[in-house]
């Protein structure tokens, strides 16, 4: 096993079966929002399944290069695989972790920007090129910042946790205009996702706060999906 | 003023009433119960008839110059209704 920055050795590995249970969770919500607009053709359901697929992404790139990382034989198997193209003196495991990094930062930004702008517009929003000019000037922020952030992490961390802030207010917001305990419910898997990000903003002074920022996003995504159970099982057989 | 019911909310609020009556329901009360004017019903109504959401049972009685209808819903209405609840329940708790 490899010392990742600051990722304490003994939950190598761990980290990775928790991002897995995000991934399937925002999978599913993903899968029903896109089921909800196949059938009726409004593209804010649309917008919903891609910000959750975006978040899949974000898990899926991360399982792969920290997947590469932590074990030493695929390590071996992708280093044989770029070695031709990355040549013999470039620092392999350097640009891997940072591609990977970047690929994961993009679209988990991305999707995290795209649910505030779903949760926070009153109901006939995203019209076509209001749309376009917002998703191209948010498509352009996520990039800059992804780059940056490859330099100095925590800048990540830190956009992350800003853009769940406003995300959990909006979902407050909503809260207190339907009086929905479901509304609430996510406002505290994002507000658990939030203080997950506000533990890896500070994992530089401590490693050990990775794993509690890990617990606490997996505890954000298991709310979400405690959500969608309740929500989705509703009804069944009604 | 209430927004404007979409296609599937007026499918959903036909169907609706009909479970409300049991399942089944004469056309002319179905016409209140949805709030829909008689032209636009029969045109939903055929719709709904073709994609077998429901079925119209037609009974002959004395005294009548034409067969005593009656709309039923369908399993695979009572599906739509409870997938449509799924739906605005999701849409209600994820503030879409």
């Amino acid at each position: 096993m490899l010392q990742l920055h600051f990722t304490p050795e003994w939950f190598n590995g761990w980290d990775l079966v928790f991002d897995t249970i995000g991934l399937v969770i925002a999978l599913l919500i993903a899968g029903f929002s896109w089921r909800i607009y196949r059938m009726q053709k409004e593209n804010r359901y649309a917008y919903f399944a891609l910000a959750f697929v975006c978040l899949a992404m974000g898990f899926g790139f991360k399982l792969l290069t920290n997947g590469i990382y932590y074990f030493e034989p695929v390590r071996d198997v992708a280093a044989g695989v770029l070695k031709p193209v990355a040549g013999p003196r470039l620092a392999f495991a350097n640009l891997f972790y940072r591609a990977g990094f970047f690929l994961e930062m993009a679209p988990w930004l991305g999707g995290l920007l795209l649910l505030f702008f779903i949760s926070q517009k009153p109901r006939e929003r995203l019209h076509k090129y209001y749309e376009l000019s917002q998703i191209g000037l948010f498509v352009y922020l996520v990039l800059l910042i992804s780059i940056v952030s490859n330099f100095t992490f925590f800048v990540f961390y830190l956009t992350s946790m800003v853009l769940l802030s406003l995300i959990v207010l909006n979902y407050y917001k909503n809260y207190l205009n339907n009086g929905n305990k479901n509304t609430l419910q996510i406002m505290w898997a994002f507000l658990l996702m939030l203080l997950g990000n506000v533990f890896f903003v500070f994992v530089f002074l401590w490693s050990g706060l990775y794993f509690f920022g890990e617990v606490l996003l997996l505890a954000g995504f298991l709310v979400l999906l405690l959500t969608y159970t309740k929500v989705v099982a509703k009804w069944r057989g009604a | 003023m209430a927004a404007r019911r979409s296609r599937l909310e007026l499918v959903f609020d036909i169907l609706l009433s009909i479970q409300n009556k049991g399942g089944k329901i004469k056309p002319t009360h179905l016409m209140y119960k949805s709030n829909l004017s008689h032209k636009l019903l029969n045109s939903y109504l055929e719709e709904l008839i073709e994609k077998g959401l429901v079925s119209v049972e037609e009974e002959y009685v004395k005294k009548r110059d034409g067969p005593l209808k009656t709309v039923i819903i369908t399993e695979k209405g009572l599906g739509f209704l409870a997938e449509f609840r799924r739906m605005r329940e999701f849409t209600d708790a994820f503030g879409l």
